[in-house]
C-alpha cells in the first residue's frame, strides 16, 4: 500500500494553517502544522515530510527564505512549496533559486494547491526511489 | 573522404549510447521538462494579458494586483529558463542574466511606490476617485468617479477609510482575540461558526472607537446637516478593500445600513463588524487570506428623499449588443428593487436619442385597479442618457442603482459592472458618433465569419493580405487585415502595419495576441473557415469585439472604433503597472533566424518567454538527433517491404501484449500512434521507383559521383543502413537514409495543443546542389500548402506545424511519410521544368487521394 503523502504546513496564521491541515486531512493527506520557522525545524527533525507549506514572511526569527534553504540542505529530498501573501519578485525568485518546488500566491484555490502537492509528492517519490 | 551518409550515422556513434531503459528514462525527462516549461509559459502569457487587460479596460486595480502578478509572472519565467537549461543540458545558462536584470528593474518600479492604504482617515466624497481606490474600497471609488470625473449627482456625505478601520482594530487590540476566537474553528460546523461570528462582530461593535475618530466622523456627520435638517440621515454602505478584486459579487455581500443618525459611529462599527460574517470568514481562511489584510472602509452618504428608486442596467444583461437600457423602478428606497421587495415596473429605452421608451411592463397594480406609473418618459430618457454616459465612462455595461427625490432630482447610488463575466470577453464601446435614431444592431449586414474569438478588442477595416511565409512579410501592405492560419509569433513584425489581424486557429494567450492588444491592433483568433472565405484584397470590417467579420466598410461599426475610455490612466498605481509593462510586454525576438535571437538579446520578459519557447521546441524536435542506443534496443518491424525499419519503444510505444524479449515487432504491436500516421503515409502508394534519368543527367550524376562526397563507394553500405523509428504512444522520430538523402520526421501528438507538434527535416540528395535546391523548392511548395511553416537553407529544409488538434497533425504525417518515399531520388530530374510540374501534380494528387480514402482502404 502507498503511503500517505505526509505534509508541513508553515504560517504565522494558525487558523489559516489549521484550516488546510483539516482540508488536507479529508483528503487522505497527513497533514501538520508549525506556526515558525524554529518550529517548523523542529517538527522536520522528528519525522520525515514529503512536503513542506510555507509563508515567506513569519518574524520572528527566521524567515521562510531562510527556512527554506535550512530545510534543502538537511532534508534535500522533501519538496517545498512557498504559499504567501507577502509576494515580491525578488522573494519570488530567491525562492525558485533556493530549490522551492513552487511559489504561489494566497488566495491559492485548494484544488490547485492540492495538485501542486502532488506534483511534488511523484517527484520525492522518485527522489527517495520509493 | 566521408559520404554524408557515414557522417550521419557517426552522428549515432558520437553520441552517448544508451541502453532501451536508460533512453526511456531520457525520453521520460526530456519530455517532463518539456511539458513543464509548456505549462510555465501558458501561465506567463496569460498574466501579461491580464495585466494588459488592466492598462486598457480601466477596472479599478489596486498595488497588490501589480505585485502580484509581477511576482507570479517572474516565478513562471524562471520556471521556463530552468528547464530549458535542463533540457539544453546548460546550454542557455546565460538567460539568468537578462532575467535577473529584468527582474530587478521590476522590483525597483513596484518598490518605488508602497501600497497607498495609509492617509486620511475620513475623505469626503468630492475628494474620492478611482485612484483612492486603495484608501476607500472599489464600492466607493466608483461613486466618487460618478460623482467628481462623470459629474453625476451623487449623494453628499464621505468615506472613512481603511486607515481610520485599520487604526479602530489597532487601538482596541482586537485582531489577537479575533485571530483566538478564529483559531481552531470548524468552517463546516456551522453552528460553531455562527456563534464565533457573531461573537467577533460584537467584540467589534461594542469596542469604543478612538476619540479622535470618533470625533472626525461626528464632524464629518455635522457637516451634512442643515438648517431644516439639523441631525441628517445617512446610508452607512459598506466598500471593502483588499480581497480578490474578481469576487466582486462576494464584496456587494457585506453589510449596508440605511437612515441613520447621530448613532453613526455606533452603526460605523457594526458595519466594520460585518468583515467577519461567516461566510466572509469561510471566504478568506480557505483561501488563505489574513483577516488583517481585509479592510472595510465605509461610505456615509445622505440619504435621498426618495419619492422613486430602482436598479439600471445600461445594457441586456443577457445582451451585451442590446440597444436599450433596462430600468426597474419602484416607489420610495432603492433598496426596495435591490431586496426584491417592491413591486417595479420596467421600463425598456432606447440607447439612442431621444430615449423613447420601447416597452413598459407594470409588475403590479394599486389596490383598486389603478396602474403604477413611476416614471414620465422625461424621467425615463434621462436615466437612459445616465446608463449610457456611465458605461461609456467606465467601459462596460453597468448595473446602477438611482433615486429621484421628491424634487425630480436623479442621484446615483451606485455604478458597478453588469455581469463582469462578460465584459471581460465582450467590450461596450459606445459610438463616437450614435447610432441613427431607430437604428438597431439587426441592421447591421450579415457576418461573412462570425464565432471567432475576441485576442484583441476593437473594430477596423482594410483589405485583406494572406500571409503564408516569411516571403509574404515583404510585400504586407500597410493598413491590411493580416490573414494568417496560425498566430505564429514571427507575424508579429507586421503589426505596426497592419489594422487588424485574423487568424484561423489559436487562443488569447498566444505572442500574437499579446502583440496585438499593445499595438492595440484588433485581432480575432479561432475563426474557422477564414482562409476559405476572404479573399486577398477584399475589403473586409473586423469586429474583433464581437469575433465577427463582414464584407466591405461598416461604418456604424467603424464608429464603435473609439478610444476606449481609461479611469486608472493618471493614477499612481496604473503609472507603476504601465512602467513595469515597458519591461514585460514588448516583444523584440520575433525571427527566430535572425543572429539576434539570443539570450542577450532579451529585453523584456516577453523576450524570455519567446526565446525559451522557441528553444525548447528545437531541443525536443531533435530528442532524437542526441542519443545513440545498443542495439538490443531495437526491434525489427516485420513487413513485407524491402527496406529496413527498426523501431525503439521510448515509452507505451508498444501494445502491452508485446513480448519485450523479442527481436522483431509486427505492425499489429505499434501503439504509436505518430508513427502509425507516419507509416500510412509511406505505405499509400508504393514507390514508382528511381525517375527515367536522360543521359545528360545520368551524365551528370557520373561526373558528380567523381567529386561529391555524398555518393562515393561507401554510400552503398550507408544504403543499407537501418532506419529508425524511436516511438511513444504519443511520440516517434523516424531517421531515414533512403537512397541519398536523409529525412527526419518527429511528432509528438496531445490533445493538449500547446504541447503537440510536427517538425520535419530533408536534406541531401545526390544530384548537383542546384537540382537539389530544386527538389527542396518543390517540397517546401508542397508542404506550404498544407500549412507547414517552412525554412530553407540551400539543399536542407525544416517544416514545423505546431498547436494543431490531433486529427489534424494525423493527416500531416501521413503527407510526411508520403513525401518522405516518394521524394527520393527525384533530385536527379529536378532540372526538367516539365517533370517538376509533374512531380508537383503527382505528390498534390496522390495526396489528396490519400487524405481522402478512408483507412485501410489504400493499398
Amino acid at each position: 500500500m502507498q503511503k500517505k503523502n505526509r505534509v508541513l504546513i508553515v504560517d504565522d496564521e494558525a487558523d489559516f494553517s489549521e484550516t488546510l491541515a483539516k482540508m488536507f486531512k479529508r483528503r487522505d493527506i497527513d497533514a501538520v502544522t508549525a506556526d515558525c520557522c524554529r518550529m517548523a525545524l523542529e517538527k522536520l527533525k522528528d519525522g520525515e515530510f514529503d512536503v513542506v507549506i510555507m509563508d515567506v514572511s513569519m518574524p520572528p526569527g527566521l524567515d521562510g527564505i531562510q527556512c527554506l534553504a535550512q530545510v534543502k540542505e538537511l532534508w534535500p529530498t522533501t519538496e517545498v512549496i512557498i504559499l504567501t501573501g507577502h509576494a515580491s519578485v525578488s522573494s519570488g525568485i530567491q525562492g525558485m533559486q533556493g530549490g522551492a518546488f513552487d511559489y504561489c500566491l494566497k488566495p491559492i484555490d485548494f484544488g490547485e494547491l492540492l495538485e501542486k502537492i502532488e506534483l511534488a509528492c511523484e517527484k520525492v517519490r522518485i527522489t527517495r526511489g520509493r | 573522404m566521408t559520404s554524408l551518409l557515414d557522417r550521419i550515422c557517426s552522428l549515432f556513434r558520437g553520441k552517448p549510447r544508451l541502453s532501451p531503459a536508460e533512453l526511456q528514462a531520457a525520453f521520460r525527462s526530456y519530455y517532463k521538462e518539456f511539458r513543464a516549461l509548456l505549462t510555465a509559459n501558458n501561465n506567463a502569457l496569460e498574466l501579461m494579458a491580464e495585466m494588459e487587460e488592466a492598462l486598457t479596460v480601466g477596472h479599478p486595480f489596486g498595488m497588490a494586483f501589480v505585485r502580484g502578478n509581477c511576482t507570479a509572472l517572474s516565478v513562471n519565467i524562471y520556471k521556463m529558463t530552468h528547464h530549458l537549461t535542463r533540457m539544453a543540458e546548460g546550454k542557455y545558462a546565460e538567460l539568468e542574466q537578462p532575467f535577473l536584470r529584468i527582474s530587478r528593474e521590476l522590483e525597483q518600479i513596484i518598490a518605488s511606490r508602497p501600497v497607498n492604504t495609509e492617509g486620511a482617515a475620513i475623505l469626503s466624497m468630492a475628494e474620492v476617485d478611482v485612484s483612492k481606490v486603495d484608501q476607500v474600497g472599489e464600492k466607493m471609488a466608483n461613486l466618487g468617479e460618478v460623482r467628481n470625473r462623470v459629474g453625476l449627482r451623487t449623494p453628499d456625505g464621505f468615506v472613512i477609510t481603511a486607515t481610520a478601520a485599520r487604526s479602530f482594530i489597532k487601538v482596541n487590540d482586537l485582531q489577537v482575540e479575533i485571530n483566538r476566537r478564529l483559531k481552531g474553528l470548524e468552517l463546516d460546523n456551522l453552528e460553531a461558526l455562527y456563534t464565533v461570528s457573531a461573537g467577533i462582530q460584537g467584540l467589534i461593535a461594542s469596542a469604543p472607537l478612538p476619540a479622535e475618530l470618533q470625533e472626525t466622523i461626528l464632524a464629518h456627520y455635522q457637516q451634512l446637516a442643515t438648517d431644516t435638517e439639523p441631525e441628517p440621515l445617512v446610508a452607512l454602505r459598506s466598500s471593502a478593500l483588499g480581497e480578490d478584486s474578481s469576487n466582486v459579487s462576494f464584496a456587494g455581500q457585506y453589510r449596508t445600513q440605511l437612515n441613520v443618525g447621530r448613532e453613526i459611529d455606533q452603526v460605523y462599527k457594526e458595519i466594520v463588524a460585518g468583515k467577519y460574517k461567516s461566510q466572509a470568514i469561510v471566504y478568506r481562511q480557505q483561501r488563505g487570506f489574513r483577516h488583517q489584510d481585509v479592510h472595510m472602509c465605509v461610505g456615509c452618504l445622505r440619504m435621498v428623499d426618495a419619492a422613486v428608486s430602482g436598479v439600471l442596467y445600461s445594457r441586456a444583461p443577457d445582451d451585451p449588443r442590446s440597444t436599450f437600457v433596462i430600468i426597474q423602478a419602484a416607489p420610495g428606497l432603492a433598496s426596495n428593487v435591490v431586496d426584491g421587495s417592491a413591486a417595479t415596473e420596467q421600463f425598456l429605452v432606447s440607447r439612442a436619442m431621444p430615449h423613447v421608451i420601447l416597452d413598459q411592463q407594470a409588475a403590479a397594480e394599486k389596490e383598486g385597479g389603478e396602474s403604477l406609473q413611476t416614471l414620465t418618459a422625461a424621467q425615463a430618457a434621462e436615466l437612459a442618457v445616465i446608463g449610457v454616459r456611465l458605461e461609456e465612462h467606465f467601459g462596460a455595461p453597468q448595473d446602477i442603482e438611482w433615486s429621484i427625490d421628491q424634487a425630480g432630482l436623479c442621484y446615483i447610488l451606485q455604478s458597478r459592472p453588469l455581469g463582469r463575466a462578460a465584459s471581460d470577453t465582450v467590450s461596450f464601446e459606445e459610438p463616437s458618433a450614435p447610432l441613427e435614431p431607430g437604428q438597431t444592431a439587426e441592421e447591421l449586414p450579415a457576418p461573412l465569419l462570425s464565432d471567432g474569438v475576441c485576442a484583441s478588442r476593437g473594430v477596423a477595416c482594410g483589405p485583406v493580405f494572406t500571409v503564408r511565409s516569411s516571403l509574404d512579410l515583404l510585400r504586407f501592405p500597410k493598413g491590411a487585415v493580416l490573414l494568417v492560419e496560425t498566430p505564429y509569433p514571427d507575424w508579429a513584425s507586421l503589426l505596426d502595419r497592419a489594422s487588424a489581424v485574423i487568424s484561423e486557429t489559436g487562443q488569447i494567450a498566444a505572442h500574437l495576441a499579446t502583440v496585438a492588444r499593445e499595438f492595440g491592433v484588433p485581432a480575432i483568433f479561432g475563426m474557422k473557415q477564414a482562409l476559405a472565405t476572404l479573399e486577398n484584397d477584399s475589403v473586409i470590417t473586423v469586429d474583433a469585439t464581437a469575433g465577427k467579420v463582414y464584407s466591405g466598410r461598416v461604418e456604424p461599426l467603424l464608429a464603435l472604433a473609439s478610444a476606449r475610455p481609461n479611469l486608472m490612466a493618471g493614477s499612481p498605481v496604473y503609472k507603476i503597472l504601465l512602467e513595469a509593462m515597458k519591461h514585460i510586454a514588448p516583444l523584440h525576438l520575433t525571427d527566430p533566424t535572425s543572429p539576434y535571437f539570443r539570450p542577450e538579446s532579451c529585453r523584456t520578459l516577453h523576450d524570455i518567454t519567446r526565446f525559451c519557447h522557441e528553444k525548447a521546441m528545437v531541443e525536443m524536435f531533435t530528442f532524437g538527433e542526441r542519443y545513440g542506443f545498443d542495439d538490443k534496443a531495437a526491434k525489427q518491424l516485420v513487413v513485407d517491404v524491402p527496406s529496413q525499419w527498426w523501431v525503439i519503444d521510448l515509452d507505451n510505444g508498444f501494445c502491452p501484449d508485446f513480448d519485450p524479449d523479442s527481436r522483431y515487432v509486427q505492425l499489429d504491436h505499434i501503439a504509436s500512434l505518430p508513427m502509425l500516421a507516419i507509416w500510412q503515409g509511406m505505405m499509400a502508394f508504393s514507390w514508382a521507383g528511381p525517375p527515367p534519368v536522360s543521359l545528360r543527367g545520368f551524365g551528370s550524376i557520373i561526373f558528380q559521383s567523381t567529386r561529391n562526397t555524398n555518393i562515393d563507394p561507401a554510400v552503398r553500405s550507408a544504403l543499407s543502413a537501418k532506419n529508425y523509428f524511436l516511438v511513444s504512444k504519443n511520440f516517434c522520430n523516424l531517421s531515414v537514409r533512403l537512397g541519398y538523402h536523409f529525412a527526419m520526421v518527429e511528432a509528438y501528438l496531445s490533445d493538449l495543443l500547446t504541447e503537440s507538434y510536427v517538425s520535419f527535416n530533408f536534406k541531401g540528395g545526390a544530384a548537383d546542389d542546384r537540382r537539389k535546391v530544386a527538389r527542396i523548392q518543390l517540397l517546401a511548395e508542397i508542404l506550404e500548402q498544407f500549412s507547414f511553416r517552412v525554412e530553407r537553407k540551400g539543399d536542407s529544409l525544416t517544416a514545423r506545424i505546431e498547436k494543431r488538434p490531433v486529427e489534424f497533425l494525423v493527416e500531416r504525417l501521413k503527407i510526411l511519410g508520403y513525401l518522405t518515399v516518394h521524394a527520393r531520388q527525384i533530385d536527379m530530374v529536378m532540372d526538367n521544368h516539365h517533370l517538376i510540374r509533374q512531380y508537383k501534380e503527382k505528390f498534390s494528387t496522390e495526396i489528396k487521394t490519400m487524405l481522402e480514402t478512408p483507412e485501410g482502404v489504400m493499398p
